[in-house]
């Protein structure tokens, strides 16, 4: 009975959908199950006896030892992952249709195996394709950046949304208290943007944003924080800047604004800017409060002629 | 938390033995197969609850892997998670030593020869302590816990379901090179429980 039910257990273990394979110390091959053969091609009467780094000079052989050395030494098993090592063999995945991977990702399990007395005396090895498990999980991390950077920006423009936006700004605002540095802040709008609505249609005014989107992008330092702050308006925090810099970004944004040409429907839509600076020093108490005062200038251009910029002035 | 189960002074005597002779061997194995002279401290036991673990290396940023173990006899048998913590050890010593090329340090490389330390530790100790309390354990593969944060984080956004912890602090010297880590053995109140009845049974036998 015991026999056949030793037959019986090694014709399974032959037949797992799992490699299972046996070293001795010297790492030469006990037994090879089919999993084994079908996925390296190796069969099994040209593996058994041979040393396997002779058999696979790609496997890292150091390592290997080392790695069977501590099974025998502590009597303990050990592991691989796929996380840290992606294969142990490197074999062709089972979906080279809807792959898209080039490998077997694998985790692997080396078992003491005893003999009579307390000595390790053979390892078995057991190999398992997680490459499932490995697309899946890169699928989820793929999808969670993406959901991270949607969550971050405005879809229009491409610029950063609100929300994230002023986190920014709220961080900015924090620095600049603890280390004594001022930072600007440049609030402004597209002027009469409601006519190019009205005159050329919705889908003409989205075009404009999001023309004025990308010259934004391309005009700003890569330090400057640039976001969608409503419809048609913006905000552009400018870390480590003084008041000249500020201003000089200020007239930038209005003259590129002003030479940008939307073609829509074959006819060019112009557009300008009204533009409100502040500056973030010492006695400005909150971003809300920073905000304001950009927000002072910007109206007080507006009520001066427009494509034009204004500093806010305390008092 | 002041309804952490709390071993008695002979208990805890009786463990600490039982950890000092099992650190003991898991040092010898260290020495084995890192092929260097290997000294450790007497390790210091402590029965902690969750909020105590926020201390272990307090401030400092930290790596942590988990590893379960269980002794198959189900869930009043011994059974919990070891947590491994490393401070600022030098992983280039380390890697050489455990035979690492060195193309490989990269930041996955790393993460693999923390697992495999802790893999050697758990390991070691565990069994160590096994063996003397006449249990067999199995072991879960070992995984990241986290990377350069501090343990409070970590275990934060784990919200990990388990009442006390036997907090085993160690530090192994290797020759000239010297690594401090923590080694947490957590544990659901039954499984605490278990090990001090086995520890009475070990008292008893003496």
């Amino acid at each position: 009975m015991t026999a056949l039910l030793d037959d019986a257990l090694r014709d399974v273990i032959d037949r797992l959908d799992v490699g299972v394979f046996v070293l001795n110390r010297d790492l030469e091959v006990l037994f090879w199950n089919s999993f084994m053969v079908a996925n390296s091609g190796k069969s099994v009467s040209e593996v058994i006896g041979r040393k396997l780094p002779e058999l696979f000079p790609e496997l890292p052989e150091r390592w290997l030892r080392k790695k069977v050395d501590t099974v025998f030494i502590l009597k303990n098993r050990s592991f691989t992952a796929w996380e840290q090592r992606p294969y142990l063999f490197r074999f062709q995945h089972n979906r080279p249709v809807t792959g898209g991977v080039e490998h077997m990702y694998q985790n692997c399990t080396f078992n003491p195996c005893r003999g009579d007395g307390d000595e390790v005396e053979m390892v078995a090895v057991t190999l398992q394709d997680v490459t499932d498990l490995a697309m899946a999980h890169r699928a989820l991390e793929i999808a969670r950046d993406r959901l991270e950077q949607s969550s971050r920006v405005d879809g229009l423009t491409g610029l950063f949304n609100r929300s994230h936006w002023e986190q920014c700004l709220v961080g900015e605002f924090k620095r600049s208290k603890r280390s004594g540095t001022e930072f600007a802040l440049i609030m402004f709008d597209l002027d009469h943007f409601k006519a190019i609505n009205d005159n050329y249609g919705h889908p003409a005014g989205d075009e404009v944003l999001r023309a004025v989107g990308q010259c934004l992008q391309q005009l700003i330092r890569e330090t400057d924080i640039v976001g969608r702050y409503g419809g048609e308006e913006f905000g552009v925090i400018a870390p480590d800047c003084d008041l000249d810099g500020a201003c000089g970004l200020a007239e930038r944004i209005r003259t590129e604004i002003e030479a940008l040409s939307v073609v829509h429907e074959g006819l060019p839509i112009h557009v300008t800017t009204s533009l409100g600076v502040a500056l973030c020093s010492a006695e400005v108490e909150s971003h809300e409060a920073l905000i304001g005062h950009a927000d002072e200038a910007l109206y007080r251009t507006k009520h001066e002629g427009r494509n034009s910029y204004r500093v806010y002035r305390s008092g | 938390m002041s309804d952490t189960i709390q071993l008695s002074a002979d208990q805890c005597d009786c463990l600490q033995e039982v950890v000092n002779v099992a650190m003991g061997q898991a040092g010898d194995s260290l020495a084995r197969l890192l092929g260097v002279f290997v000294t450790l401290s007497v390790p210091k036991i402590e029965i902690v609850a969750p909020a105590d673990v926020h201390r272990i290396m307090e401030g400092k940023y930290v790596s942590a892997t988990r590893q379960a173990f269980q002794d198959g006899k189900g869930k009043d048998g011994l059974r919990g998670e070891a947590l491994v913590v490393f401070g600022d050890s030098s992983f280039r010593e380390l890697a050489e030593l455990l035979q690492y090329d060195d193309e490989d340090m990269g930041c996955v490389a790393e993460q693999e020869l923390l697992l495999d330390i802790s893999n050697v530790l758990n390991g070691a100790c565990l069994t160590g302590i096994a063996d003397q309390l006449g249990e067999e354990l199995f072991y879960s593969p070992p995984s990241i816990l986290g990377q350069g944060e501090r343990i409070a984080q970590m275990l934060e956004r784990d919200n990990l379901h388990w009442e006390s912890a036997l907090s085993v602090e160690i530090n192994y010297k290797l020759e000239n090179r010297s690594f401090d880590c923590d080694l947490l053995l957590l544990m659901p109140d039954t499984a605490i429980s278990h090990l001090a009845g086995k520890l009475d049974q070990i008292l008893e036998d003496l």
